[in-house]
């Protein structure tokens, strides 16, 4: 089917690129090997349905795509929060600095004129 | 006992020297934290003479306020005041906030709007939303619900609470943070009354009913941040 040409040709991509970004460096040999078994993997789904229906099945979702989708909701909505959280903890950051700043400018030897 | 009251102050300006004003008879020292506001909030309250620091991006209410709080303990305060910028705390109240610190019988004292002083022009929309705030903070926040004001800004700290008040909401979030932090741990605390006048100035810049979700978010979201 057409629908899987697409997908499988994007996954090559996605590999060729990996391992282009692993002889400049940018990645490491883990990380390259990692990300090559996900396509390979995702290459087999879109390959070999029946292996993903046959999970379904298992799990109790009626068809192997609906499963892809629903795993892929959860992860996006997981990935989100982690970025949600991150975000947090920089922005926490963020003050401390402003703070450390901010604080620079309190002399504590002389008071305020206005201070008992 | 020497006092400090911490006033966090964004786009206060033609309001802030009032408040300082007002606020200066009650306590030995003021500290204003001008939270990166755009306008001339830090300059207006530089003329009064009191202590004026300054967030160089804005922050929000609550970083501001810590910022404030350090900088008193810094300078030797026993009691921390906590007050804000826009004139709605009465300082009359001030006094009634400070003295059971002052009688060493609380580490924590907490204003609240719903003791018996009337607050003035309070909104209905205001008081149902406040309402709405104490259930929320009983049930998913776990502040106990003697407590009566869930959104008081109005409080003193002696200089040991202040000290181990480890807030880290830095937007409105803080009220209810500071509330579950001193209701939950070891401080001996009160609420009393206080006295809030709501202007039509104060109300446009206050709050709105759609914060409340806001501060859920970020209370929830502070606890996988820690």
């Amino acid at each position: 089917m057409l629908i899987q040409l697409i997908l499988v040709g994007t996954m090559v991509l996605a590999l060729i690129m990996t391992w282009r970004r692993f002889s400049e460096r940018v990645v490491s040999l883990r990380e390259a090997l990692f990300w090559s078994i996900l396509w390979l993997a995702a290459a087999s789904a879109v390959m070999l349905p029946w292996v993903t229906s046959r999970i379904a099945q298992f799990v109790g979702v009626g068809r192997g795509a609906d499963l892809v989708i629903y795993a892929s909701v959860s992860i996006l909505f997981l990935l989100v929060f982690k970025l949600f959280v991150q975000h947090e903890k920089l922005e926490r950051k963020l003050t401390e600095l402003v703070r450390h700043d901010a604080l620079r400018d309190l002399v504590d030897s002389t008071s305020s004129p206005r201070e008992k | 006992m020497k006092v400090f009251a911490v006033i966090p102050a964004y786009r206060e300006a033609g309001r802030i020297e009032k408040t300082i004003a007002s606020v200066l008879s009650y306590v030995d020292g003021v500290i204003v934290v001008d939270d990166g506001s755009p306008d001339t909030t830090a300059e207006e309250a530089r003329t009064t003479g009191v202590r004026v620091l300054r967030h160089r991006v804005n922050r929000g209410q609550g970083a501001a306020l810590r910022t404030g709080t350090e900088a008193a303990l810094r300078l030797g305060a026993d009691i921390v005041l906590h007050v804000d910028a826009d004139g709605q705390h009465d300082p009359t109240s001030i006094p009634t906030v400070l003295e059971p610190i002052r009688r060493g019988e609380v580490d924590v004292v907490l204003g609240s709007r719903f003791m018996g002083e009337e607050a003035q022009g309070m909104p209905a929309t205001r008081r149902l939303l406040l309402i709405a705030g104490r259930t929320f903070n009983a049930f998913a926040v776990g502040v106990p619900r003697r407590v009566t004001d869930p959104q008081s800004g109005f409080r003193a700290l002696s200089a040991a609470a202040a000290r181990r008040l480890d807030f880290r909401q830095d937007r409105f979030a803080h009220c209810s943070e500071i509330l579950r932090l001193v209701t939950r741990g070891e401080y001996r605390w009160v609420e009393v009354p206080v006295r809030i006048i709501y202007s039509a100035d104060s109300l446009k810049k206050g709050q709105k009913p759609w914060d409340a979700a806001r501060i859920a978010w970020q209370l929830f979201l502070g606890a996988f941040a820690r």
